[in-house]
């Protein structure tokens, strides 16, 4: 009798039930197959259908493709045209210094958020925060209206008799710079902090405790814990600086040329279709190359968590 | 006060405490964590600071070991006033309850991290740090990382972590809390020993009183940011300076009774000197108590429950007013087996170890 009971209480799930536990379970790939399916039709095939474009040659007629031959031709005219090689090398030069500048001005933020009180941590996650709020190209007009020749920072210096003459800021690499980094900033500072405040903050006290001064906590604690922060902060702004488009098309004035632009000009303007593949795809695979190195870079100085599985 | 090389005539100065902490008060808005705080740790001296949880306790290390600063009263080493000296100079140790050991350190740098920090030269980095570890049975374990660490090798780390800086003063707080129940045992041995050979003047934060018993010279019984008795551990358990105190520690029952003229009378009939009048409550510990047959005496109840704890067998006795009285005996001598439900009558076994406290 009693056996019965307990047979009957261990049925097999439902088919729903069923389903929703394979799908929950985290073995297979069934919970990324709605992602799968929405990368492959806006992703995988237009990448496709670059790739055909820049390693063909083909001849149209009336808006229709005609004929269509394997070519090397694209990639090796671009490879060998030296305009190609300064609008990468600005483009790469632009993201790294960006970059660079986000990290050097990013982490005494983060490091202060970690360190501050619970207001210093409200303050700077609303700084932080509410830039995001607002479209990248609203805050990149504003910088027009402080860079600009009668803009704030010109009438202010003038005022302030520092110096004679209108600077020459905005349509300048300079310009181009300043907006970049502004703008890039909070994409380096939120990861910073997530990874900072992961950490138990005793670690910090131990650290003083055995004798190390701040800056040695900051260099021989807090810093190497952060890498990983440092790493992803990185590779997001690398990613967004380098691809960039409407920063340099705004504030470098319509003739700062990077790899967006170019791209921009070559489909948009001169309809060279292949050309515009070409380029993207190099601007792709240089992109790919430095996240790579980024990545490597980030695992050699956190090789203590692989600790985890061994 | 100055510290000349030890010798006859520097008796009075070496009995002079390690560790001075004089009024510390402390406070979070209008909370008062710490109240007139007052404690001498001598040389050598491990003393315990046993209360229950949010009394202040990890709120006096941290004040002692600089991370928060006291509002007022003196904190000194050797004599010296160290309320003014930063964290990274003071010459303390302290051993986190978490541990914090430094994830991304393996255990040779987490122990030496505190020798590099003082720029010492490598080579004599790594003596020091091997001499460590061998001190807490870690050789072998150089190279790996924290999180490849089973707890109690952790908890070894930490402590070495400390004891490779050779402070003044070690500060732990609640070490064994991540332990289970025998490695904690265990661990409260051997880590007694190992302060007690190296004679490293302490302060050891619990809530757990047999860890207390285990490991004290003396034991601070805290309640409320203040202390209720400092004493050696036998003397805070046979003479409980307050009700509290004897209530907090080991097992305790209290009859309600007014004093005689110069003493209380017992229920079983037997009588108890003191110098207080009026209203008062008598403790006695279980094991000064005894059972017997119920028309031995006048203390008459029911059994309501027992259970054998280990050695002992530990009974609830229901007395005639009301009160579960709680007895334990030795379990081999049973001279009067006693079944729940069963009628006895309880008697004292000494009437001086009883204490007597105010009402
Ligand atoms: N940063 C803080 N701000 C406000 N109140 C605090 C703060 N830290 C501790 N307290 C309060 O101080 C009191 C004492 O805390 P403390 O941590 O010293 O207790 P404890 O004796 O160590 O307790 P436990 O045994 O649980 O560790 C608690 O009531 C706690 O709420
Ligand atoms: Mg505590």
């Amino acid at each position: 009798m009693a056996e019965a009971a307990i047979h009957r209480r261990i049925t097999p799930p439902g088919f729903g039930e069923q389903v929703a536990d394979a799908l929950l379970s985290g073995r297979g790939i069934w919970p990324a197959v709605p992602a799968i399916v929405v990368l492959t039709v806006v992703a995988v095939i237009p990448f496709a259908i670059l790739l055909s474009l820049g390693f063909s040659d083909f001849e149209m007629s009336r808006g229709a493709i005609i004929s269509q031959t394997f070519s090397f031709s694209h990639l090796t005219n671009a490879l060998t045209d030296p305009l190609y090689w300064i609008t990468f090398q600005r483009s790469m030069n632009l993201a790294l210094s960006t970059t660079a500048l986000c990290l050097l001005f990013g982490y005494p933020v983060a490091y202060l958020f970690l360190t501050g009180g619970p207001w210093t941590k409200r303050l700077i996650l609303v700084l932080t925060i509410a830039p995001l709020l607002t479209s990248g190209i609203v805050r990149t007009y504003a910088w027009l209206v402080i860079l600009g020749g009668r803009g704030v920072l010109n009438s202010a210096l003038l005022q302030a008799g520092l110096i004679d003459q209108a600077l020459r800021i905005m349509n300048t690499h300079w310009a181009v710079l300043i907006g970049m980094v502004q703008i890039h900033l909070p994409v380096m500072i939120l990861p910073l902090i997530a990874v900072m405040s992961r950490h138990d903050s005793r670690l910090v006290e131990a650290s003083e405790n055995l004798g190390a001064s701040r800056i040695g906590t900051l260099r021989t604690v807090i810093l190497p814990l952060s890498v990983p922060g440092i790493g992803t902060g990185s590779a997001l702004v690398f990613t967004l600086t380098y691809t960039t488009f409407v920063v340099p098309q705004i504030l470098g004035g319509g003739n700062y040329l990077n790899a967006a632009t170019m791209i921009y000009e070559q489909v948009v303007f001169s309809l060279e279709w292949s050309k515009g593949s070409v380029s993207s795809l190099i601007l792709m695979v240089t992109c790919l190359m430095v996240l790579v190195a980024i990545a490597l870079l980030t695992n050699h100085f956190t090789k203590w968590t692989k600790g985890h599985d061994a | 006060m100055m510290h000349g090389p030890a010798g006859p005539s520097n008796t009075v100065e070496t009995t002079a405490p390690v560790l001075g902490i004089g009024a510390v008060g402390k406070r979070f808005g209008a909370t008062r964590v710490l109240q007139d705080f007052t404690l001498d740790v001598a040389e050598g001296e491990i003393v315990t600071l046993l209360g229950p949880s949010g009394c202040g306790k990890t709120t006096l290390l941290r004040c002692v070991a600089g991370f928060w600063e006291a509002d007022g009263g003196t904190i000194e080493i050797d004599g010296q006033d160290i309320v003014d000296v930063p964290v990274n100079r003071r010459p303390v140790g302290v051993v986190f309850q978490s541990y914090a050991l430094f994830p991304h350190l393996t255990v040779a740098r987490n122990v030496g991290y505190a020798l590099r920090m003082r720029n010492k030269p490598r080579a004599e980095v790594a003596q020091r740090v091997a001499s460590v570890l061998e001190t807490v049975s870690l050789t072998g374990f150089e190279n790996r990382y924290p999180s490849q660490l089973s707890g109690g090798q952790q908890q070894r780390v930490a402590i070495a972590r400390v004891l490779v800086m050779e402070p003044r003063v070690l500060l732990l707080d609640e070490p064994f809390n991540a332990l289970d129940a025998k490695l904690r045992g265990a661990m409260q041995v051997e880590l007694r020993q190992l302060i007690k050979r190296l004679g490293l003047t302490s302060i050891f934060v619990t809530h757990d009183q047999e860890e207390a018993l285990t490991m004290s010279d003396r034991i601070a019984v805290m309640s409320g940011g203040k202390i209720e008795q400092v004493a050696s551990p036998d003397e805070i358990f046979d003479r409980p300076a307050t009700a509290y105190v004897a209530d907090f520690i080991g097992v305790s029952n209290f009859l309600e009774t007014e004093v005689e003229t110069g003493h209380v009378r017992l229920p079983d009939g037997q009588t108890v000197m003191t110098d207080l009048t009026g209203g008062v409550k008598v403790m006695t510990r279980p094991h000064n108590l005894r059972l017997g047959p119920p028309e031995a005496g006048p203390w008459k109840g029911t059994v309501s429950f027992h259970r054998n704890v280990g050695p002992l067998i530990e009974y609830h006795v229901e007395a005639s007013d009301g009160n579960v009285i709680r007895v334990s005996a030795m379990r081999q001598e049973r001279d009067c087996p006693v079944k729940d439900r069963s009628q006895v009558s309880l008697s004292v076994i000494d009437p001086a170890s009883c204490s007597v406290y105010p009402g």
